[in-house]
C-alpha cells in the first residue's frame, strides 16, 4: 500500500507540484471526514489541475472529497470511502466583476467575505449569509444550497448562481448556464448542481448575479409574549407592501444567546432602502408592533454580525426544518417538546418562508434521533422536511440526516448519479438515498 | 409517420370520446406555434383532462416508441408546440384550473393549461399576483411558461419563471407521475424541479404547478424619457443601475418603432427622438419615490429630449401604450420579420446597438427594436419582404450574424423564448462538446427512449448522440498502482 501511495503522490505531485499534495500524517489527519483520514490531500492551484486530480482519481477508483472552508463537513450521512481530499481553498481568484452588469465571475475557493470586501467598493453586494458566511467558500455554499436570513429576500444561491463551470466525476470539464443576468438556452445546469453536495461534479467556477448595496439599513426587534404571537407579526408582515430584507423569529433561548433582554421569542426585521423608505417602514413595524401590545426596538449596526456568530456558533447538532410559514409556530413547539430531554436548545428561523434552524447542546444521539424522527413525522403532512445539517457521526449513523426523499423523485436523483458518477468517484455515500 | 391502428383505439379508450383529434383539418390546427416558419403537424392531438389520462398516454407512446409533444396555448416563438416528426400531440389546456390558492403560505397551485393572468386575476383583489409577465400573459398558459422559463417586462427586479415555481407533478418520458418539490421551499436532494423548468417538454409533461405569489407594491412609478440616439438611451440604463436601484421593468424602444407607432395612434414620443426609454419603479412608496425621481434626473443629465413622469394610473397606461403596441406597429413597417432573442452584458448595449445598425445597413434590412435594456435582452425584429427573391435569406443571414455578434460579446442565445426548433442550432455557439453532451445526458435521464419532444431544444450534433466521449484532461505519463 506505501509503494502505491508514495506513486499515487508522484503522480498527484506531477500535477500540482511537490507542495500541492501532501500524505503526511498531520496533513491526513487534519482532513479527515467522519474520522476517516485521506490517503492524500491534494490542493490545486487551477481549475485545470483540479480536473486532471479528478481524471486520475477517477481511473484509480479513489473516492475523492471536494473542501472549501471545511464548515459542513458534518452535513450528509457519513461517509462511505475518503482516499482524497481536494482542497479547493486554492482556487481563490475573483476572475471578474462587471460592475456595471451587476456579475462576478469567481473560482469556487473564494470566500463570501473576500468577494463582499471586493463588492462592497462598488456598493454592491452578493446576498448570501449562511451562518458563519464570510469565511465560507462560494464552492461550499453553492455545493450545499447554505442559505440565512437574507434569503427572506433575495433568495439562495440558486437564484443567484447565473453559470458554473464544474469538473464531471471523470475530470471532464464541463460549463453550463450563462454569463448574463437572463438567459434560457439549454437546460438551467446550475440550478442541478447547487445543493448537490459535490455528488455529481466538482464546482470550479461560479459565475454570479450581484445586487446593490442598500443605501440605507435599519433593523427592528419586537419581543413578543409567545411564539404564535412571533408567527402572527411575521404574517402581518408577509402580507403586506412592505419589502423587509428578513424577517427572522428568534425563541427566548435564542434571545438569550444574542445576548438580548429576555422575552418568550421576537421577531427581528430588517430594511433595506433608500433612507425615506426604511424610516417609513420602522415606522410601520411599529405601529403593527404596538397593535399587538408590543415595542419595537431600532438594533444597532452591528446587530447582524452578533446574530450571525450566534448562529454559527451554536448547537453541536443543527436542525434545518422546512415546514410553511403558517406551521412555524406549531413547528417550533412541536420541536421544544420533541427536544425536552435535550440541553442548549436555541431556535431560529426565517418566518416568512416557514425555516427554523434548531440548534442542540447536549443530547445523546439515541434522544435526539427519536425528536427528528417525530419532527418528521410532524412536517410530513406539508411535505416539509428535518435535515441534520450538523450532527455527530453516530447520530448521522442512527438516523437518515436527510430524510426519506419519496421514491419515485429518489429513483430520478439515482438515475442522475448513475449516469454523471457511476464509479462513485464523488463523495459516496453521502447524499440522499446514500448517493 | 402514421399512428398503428392499435394505438389510435387505445388512445379513445384513454381519452373518451370526442377528445382525440385525428381529422386532418383538426390536427392543422396545431401544426405550428407563433413562428410559423417551422411546420409539423401531429397524427393525433389528445386533450386530456387528468393526469392519469396524460400518464395512461406516455405510456402507450413509450412502448410504441410514438414520439409526444406537449402544447400550451400554443403562443411560442420557437417552433416549440409543433411535431416535425408526427406522434401524438398532448394539449393541455383543458386542463386549466386553480386548484388551491394558500394566501397564508403565499402559493397557488393550477393546472398547466391556466392562462396567466387568470392567476393573477384570482388573487389580485387579496393584494396578490403571479409575478411572470410574459407580453402573451393574456393568452400563454402557465404550463407552456414553466416549459420555456418565461420571463417578461417585470422580470428584471422579480425574476423569471424558475424563481416563482415551488414545485411540479410531471409524468416524465419512462411515464413515471413525479412529485418534485412543493409548498415547503427545501426539499433534500437534487433540485429536480429546477432543472425541470424550462426543459420544453423534453422531460415529460408537466400536469401541475405550485407557484409562489408576490404580494403587490405600494406604488408604483413610471417614467418615460426620450433620447437621440439609442447609444445615449443606452448609457442611461448603465447609469440608472449605476445608481443602485433595480427597477421593475427598464424597456428600450428604438426610432424604427417610434416612426411606426407615431405612424399610427401615436403616444406623444417627441419629434426627432432615436430611442425611448421606459423606467417603471414599484415597492414601498418613499422608494420609488426617491428612486423615480432620481432616474427622471439621470435622464436629463444624460442629454434626454424629454421627460415624463406619470402621476396616476392613467398617465402610466397612456406611457406604456407605445411599448405595448410596439409589435402591433411593427405591421405597418413590414409584412414579416425574423424575431431575435439574444441577450448581451449591460454595458455591452452602446456597442451591440451599432452592430445591429450596421448589420442592417449591409444587408439592406430594417431592424426595429423594442427590448428589455435593462437585463440586455435583445428583441430585434429583422424585417424582410417576402415577395422580394432572396430577401428572407438576406433576412436569415442578418440574424445568425447578430447572434454571433452577441455571443461574441459575451452574451447568450436565448433570454425568455426558449430554444425549440429554431434556436437549438445555434447551442453551440455558446456551448462546447463537454457541455452538450452533460445536457443530452441530463434529458435521458428523464427521457430514456426519447419520446418526449424530439427534436427540440438540443441540437443535431455529435455531441448530443450516443456514444460521444468529451475529451477528458492529460494524464502524467506512466504507472503508478
Amino acid at each position: 500500500m506505501s509503494v502505491t501511495t508514495r506513486a499515487l503522490g508522484d503522480a498527484l505531485a506531477s500535477i500540482v507540484g511537490p507542495a500541492g499534495a501532501s500524505d503526511a500524517p498531520a496533513a491526513r489527519r487534519a482532513a479527515a471526514v467522519d474520522g476517516r483520514e485521506p490517503q492524500i490531500v491534494v490542493r490545486p492551484r487551477t481549475l485545470d489541475e483540479a480536473a486532471r486530480i479528478v481524471a486520475l482519481a477517477h481511473d484509480e477508483r479513489l473516492a475523492v472529497v471536494p473542501r472549501g472552508s471545511g464548515t459542513a463537513l458534518a452535513l450528509g450521512i457519513p461517509i462511505e470511502r475518503v482516499d482524497l481530499v481536494l482542497d479547493l481553498a486554492g482556487l481563490d481568484a475573483i476572475v471578474e466583476h462587471n460592475p456595471e452588469d451587476m456579475t462576478a465571475t469567481v473560482q469556487a475557493g473564494v470566500t463570501a467575505g473576500a468577494l463582499a470586501a471586493r463588492l462592497a467598493a462598488h456598493r454592491q453586494t452578493l446576498p448570501l449569509d449562511p451562518p458563519g458566511w464570510s469565511g465560507r467558500t462560494l464552492g461550499g455554499i453553492a455545493a450545499t444550497a447554505a442559505s440565512g436570513p437574507l434569503r427572506a429576500r433575495y433568495g439562495t444561491m440558486r437564484d443567484l448562481l447565473l453559470g458554473v463551470r464544474f469538473v464531471q466525476a471523470d475530470g471532464v470539464l464541463t460549463w453550463g448556464g450563462a454569463r448574463v443576468v437572463k438567459s434560457v438556452t439549454g437546460y438551467d445546469v446550475p440550478k442541478l448542481l447547487v445543493g448537490s453536495l459535490g455528488t455529481l461534479a466538482v464546482l470550479g467556477e461560479l459565475t454570479l448575479r450581484l445586487h446593490p448595496l442598500p443605501e440605507s439599513e435599519a433593523t427592528c426587534l419586537v419581543a413578543v409574549r409567545s411564539v404564535d404571537a412571533a408567527q402572527e407579526l411575521a404574517a402581518l408582515i408577509v402580507d403586506s407592501t412592505l419589502q423587509p430584507n428578513r424577517v427572522e423569529l428568534l425563541d427566548g433561548a435564542a434571545l438569550a444567546a444574542s445576548g438580548l433582554p429576555p422575552a418568550a421569542a421576537a421577531v427581528v426585521v430588517s430594511f433595506g432602502s433608500v433612507a425615506p423608505a426604511v424610516r417609513a417602514q420602522q415606522a410601520a413595524i411599529a405601529a403593527a408592533a404596538d397593535r399587538m401590545h408590543a415595542r419595537a426596538e431600532t438594533m444597532g449596526p452591528g446587530f447582524w454580525r452578533t446574530y450571525d456568530r450566534m448562529l454559527a456558533g451554536t448547537g453541536t447538532t443543527r436542525l434545518a426544518v422546512s415546514t410553511l410559514a403558517a406551521r412555524v409556530a406549531a413547528t417550533l413547539d412541536e420541536a421544544r417538546a420533541a427536544l425536552s430531554g435535550a440541553g442548549g436548545v436555541v431556535m431560529t428561523g426565517c418566518a416568512s418562508l416557514g425555516l427554523l434552524r434548531v440548534a442542540v447542546g447536549q443530547g445523546e444521539p439515541g434522544l435526539l434521533a427519536t425528536a427528528i424522527e417525530r419532527l418528521r413525522a410532524f412536517v410530513a403532512a406539508d411535505e416539509g422536511s428535518v435535515v441534520i445539517e450538523r450532527g455527530a457521526p453516530a447520530l448521522r449513523t442512527r438516523v437518515d440526516p436527510w430524510g426519506a426523499v419519496p421514491a419515485p423523485s429518489l429513483a430520478l436523483m439515482r438515475a442522475l448519479k448513475q449516469q454523471f458518477d457511476p464509479e462513485r468517484t464523488l463523495n459516496p455515500g453521502r447524499f440522499v438515498g446514500r448517493i | 409517420m402514421a399512428l398503428s391502428a392499435d394505438v389510435v383505439s387505445e388512445l379513445e379508450r384513454i381519452l373518451g370520446a370526442g377528445e382525440l383529434v385525428l381529422t386532418a383539418e383538426g390536427r392543422m390546427v396545431y401544426e405550428c406555434d407563433m413562428h410559423t416558419f417551422y411546420k409539423g403537424a401531429p397524427d393525433a392531438v389528445a386533450l386530456p383532462s387528468r393526469a392519469e389520462q396524460v400518464q395512461a398516454i406516455v405510456r402507450l407512446c413509450r412502448a410504441a416508441r410514438v414520439p409526444i409533444v406537449p402544447r400550451g396555448s400554443g403562443t411560442g416563438l420557437i417552433g416549440g408546440a409543433m411535431a416535425p416528426q408526427g406522434g401524438v400531440m398532448v394539449s393541455l389546456n383543458r386542463m386549466a384550473s386553480i386548484l388551491e390558492v394558500d394566501l397564508p403560505n403565499r402559493c397557488a397551485t393550477v393546472q398547466p393549461g391556466l392562462i396567466n393572468l387568470w392567476l393573477s386575476n384570482a388573487v389580485r383583489e387579496r393584494g396578490w399576483f403571479f409575478a411572470p409577465d410574459p407580453s402573451s400573459q393574456m393568452v400563454s398558459s402557465i404550463g407552456g411558461n414553466v416549459s420555456t422559463n418565461a420571463g417578461g417586462p417585470h422580470c428584471l427586479k422579480y425574476g423569471i419563471t424558475t424563481n416563482h415555481v415551488l414545485g411540479l407533478e410531471v409524468v416524465t418520458g419512462s411515464g413515471d407521475l413525479v412529485r418534485l418539490g412543493g409548498k415547503t421551499v427545501d426539499h433534500p436532494g437534487y433540485d429536480l424541479t429546477g432543472i425541470a423548468v424550462g426543459s420544453e417538454g423534453t422531460f415529460g409533461l408537466v400536469t401541475a404547478v405550485t407557484v409562489r405569489l408576490t404580494h403587490l407594491p405600494e406604488a408604483v412609478k413610471t417614467v418615460l424619457a426620450a433620447f437621440r440616439t439609442v447609444v445615449e438611451a443606452s448609457e442611461t440604463v448603465s447609469a440608472i443601475i449605476a445608481s443602485g436601484m433595480i427597477p421593475a421593468a427598464l424597456e428600450m424602444l428604438d426610432e424604427a418603432i417610434i416612426t411606426a407607432i407615431n405612424a399610427g395612434t401615436g403616444a406623444g414620443y417627441p419629434e426627432g427622438a432615436g430611442a425611448v426609454l421606459l423606467i417603471e419603479l414599484d415597492g414601498p412608496r418613499a422608494e420609488v419615490e426617491a428612486q423615480g425621481d432620481r432616474a427622471a434626473a439621470l435622464c436629463r443629465e444624460t442629454g434626454a429630449l424629454s421627460v415624463s413622469v406619470a402621476r396616476d394610473e392613467t398617465e402610466r397606461a397612456l406611457l406604456w401604450k407605445g411599448r405595448k403596441e410596439a409589435a402591433g406597429a411593427v405591421g405597418r413597417l413590414t409584412a414579416a420579420y425574423l424575431l431575435q432573442d439574444a441577450v448581451v452584458p449591460r454595458s455591452k448595449l452602446p456597442q451591440i446597438m451599432r452592430e445591429i445598425v450596421a448589420i442592417g445597413a449591409r444587408y439592406g434590412l430594417l431592424i426595429a427594436n423594442v427590448f428589455h435594456a435593462g437585463d440586455g435582452n435583445l428583441h430585434p425584429m429583422i424585417c424582410y419582404d417576402d415577395r422580394v427573391p432572396d430577401e428572407l435569406e438576406r433576412a436569415m443571414a442578418a440574424n445568425e450574424e447578430l447572434l454571433r455578434a452577441c455571443i461574441a460579446l459575451g452574451g447568450s442565445v436565448t433570454g425568455e423564448h426558449g430554444n425549440g426548433l429554431d434556436k437549438c442550432k445555434n447551442l453551440p455557439l455558446q456551448y462546447a462538446d463537454a457541455d452538450l453532451n452533460f445536457m443530452y445526458r441530463i434529458r435521458g435521464v428523464f427521457d430514456p427512449d426519447r419520446i418526449m419532444n424530439p427534436g427540440k431544444l438540443l441540437p443535431s450534433h455529435p455531441a448530443c448522440g450516443e456514444g460521444f466521449r468529451p475529451q477528458r484532461p492529460v494524464l502524467p505519463a506512466g504507472t503508478w498502482v
